[in-house]
């Protein structure tokens, strides 16, 4: 098995930026236009079933396409193995760390039917 | 053809290569993502923040008052803007539309010049 | 015309320098290898390759003012001075400007450079449709100067690995060739995060194409290709 993979991380990174990007776009087009929304109506927003779904494949994707952009990095300027491998391994923990924090932060505030 | 010695030397002094458009493009891409990699455990702080309750939420938006965070929003508003832009970009030529070098330079350019407006305009809201 | 010219001696020097050279141009000097080849008259010291000293042949790729070419069809008179010229960046030196394009083969040959096709010859020829020749134009013109490799960054980080756009060129030059049918192993071979996506399409390498070709293209259209295979 290879390491590290050619195209379906070529592939990862463009469809998670799709995510990325639709979602900013839902955002903008529902908070951002009007006046800054008031702490209810976002906190009823972001707790609500969809919305931390939402919120949570949001930093998944985040996530996922910061971890092909970081390998891209490192394969291009960190040659030597002995620092590459340990480099990446604590890179993909504090992405795997990000999302299930996010993902238990709006399993806490989670609310149904808000 | 003779083996060449050694330590052959190598020219490769960035600083005396004259990079084209869509290379300094490319690399502002980089740039602005390991910037936002950096913001985004802060993110997630202003996000379970925001949640917490009115008085942290109201906190979040008077936490551009002192200058330097705001001056490093603005850092960040390019960052996002750049590497949103110049990611479309990318995405587009994958598929074939404005692949050609004139159309490339053209596109790399305003990725360039779109990305530093947003900014500007960000640092006039913020900063003055 | 004045020019700056890097200089190495593997025999005598420890380290590269920048050779400055006065050059009174004569009326027939139009190409940068014109002005060359007049040094040469009084410093036979500097090496550099040439051959057909007219486009074809690649031998004379350097860069020139910081960007890549080839000095036999590079016109004096769009050149600022002074005229700085360096051997292909992240290239072995082996004397001045000539380097050692060993890896940039191996490269080359790595993607099979040959038409492969496994069925019985026929009796005169394959033929291909007016179409599908056309599909060989913007391909098949490669004269593997190195211009485009050597101007590339992902091959400047990685030269071992990453076939670099010349390779790449030539690689989707026998992928698109419809008498070839290598091309679902030519396209395995590629899909690997080195050999072939280490590109991140700046364009470098279609930048300075001495030849207007365009390599990035060619790497977009087997990004295409897989695609099309692994769905």
């Amino acid at each position: 098995m290879r390491l590290f993979h050619g195209q379906r991380a070529w592939v990862l990174q463009r469809l998670t930026a799709l995510v990325v990007l639709l979602l900013l776009a839902l955002t903008a087009a529902t908070l951002l236009i009007g006046p800054a929304p008031s702490y209810e109506r976002w906190h009823a927003l972001a707790t609500s079933a969809p919305g931390a779904v939402l919120i949570v494949i949001f930093f998944a994707a985040l996530c996922g396409h910061a971890w092909v952009g970081v390998r891209d990095i490192v394969l291009d300027y960190i040659q030597p193995t002995a620092l590459r491998l340990p480099l990446l391994a604590l890179i993909a923990f504090i992405l795997i760390a990000i999302t299930l924090r996010v993902t238990l932060t709006m399993a806490t505030h989670f609310t149904v039917g808000a | 053809m003779p083996a060449p010695p050694r330590a052959a030397p190598k020219f490769l002094n960035l600083a005396q290569i004259r990079f084209p458009i869509g290379a300094i493009a490319s690399i502002g891409h980089r740039i602005s993502g390991v910037l936002l990699l950096i913001s985004l455990p802060f993110l997630v702080l202003a996000l379970e923040r925001s949640l917490r309750s009115e008085a942290d939420y109201a906190a979040l938006g008077t936490w551009l008052n002192s200058p330097w965070r705001a001056l490093l929003l603005v850092v960040m508003v390019w960052a996002a803007t750049h590497h949103l832009l110049a990611g479309v970009r990318h995405m587009l030529m994958d598929i074939g539309i404005g692949s050609r070098l004139a159309q490339a330079r053209m596109s790399a350019w305003s990725t360039i010049v779109a990305a530093l407006l947003i900014a500007l305009l960000a640092a006039m809201r913020w900063l003055s | 015309m004045r020019l700056s010219i890097y200089r190495y001696n593997p025999e005598s020097d420890a380290a590269p320098r920048m050779q400055d050279y006065d050059i009174a141009l004569g009326g027939h000097d139009k190409k940068l290898l014109d002005v060359l080849m007049r040094i040469r008259e009084t410093d036979d010291s500097l090496s550099f390759r040439r051959s057909c000293r007219e486009g074809v042949c690649g031998s004379d790729a350097m860069n020139i003012n910081g960007r890549n070419g080839l000095a036999c069809i590079t016109a004096v008179s769009d050149l600022k001075e002074p005229v700085v010229l360096r051997p292909l960046p992240g290239f072995p030196v082996i004397r001045d400007l000539i380097v050692d394009m060993t890896q940039f083969f191996t490269h080359y040959n790595s993607i099979k450079p040959y038409l492969i096709n496994d069925q019985i010859p026929p009796e005169r020829e394959r033929l291909q449709s007016p179409e599908q020749r056309e599909r060989l134009n913007g391909l098949y013109e490669c004269i593997l100067c190195a211009c485009c490799s050597a101007f590339c960054p992902s091959y400047w980080w990685n030269p071992s690995k990453f076939v670099g756009p010349a390779g790449l060129l030539q690689a989707y030059r026998f992928i698109t060739d419809s008498r070839d049918t290598a091309t679902r192993e030519r396209l395995a071979y590629l899909d690997d995060v080195y050999r072939l996506y280490r590109c991140r399409t700046i364009m470098n390498c279609t930048e300075v194409c001495p030849k207007g070709l365009s390599p990035s293209h060619a790497i977009e259209q087997i990004r295409v290709a897989l695609l099309r295979e692994s769905s």
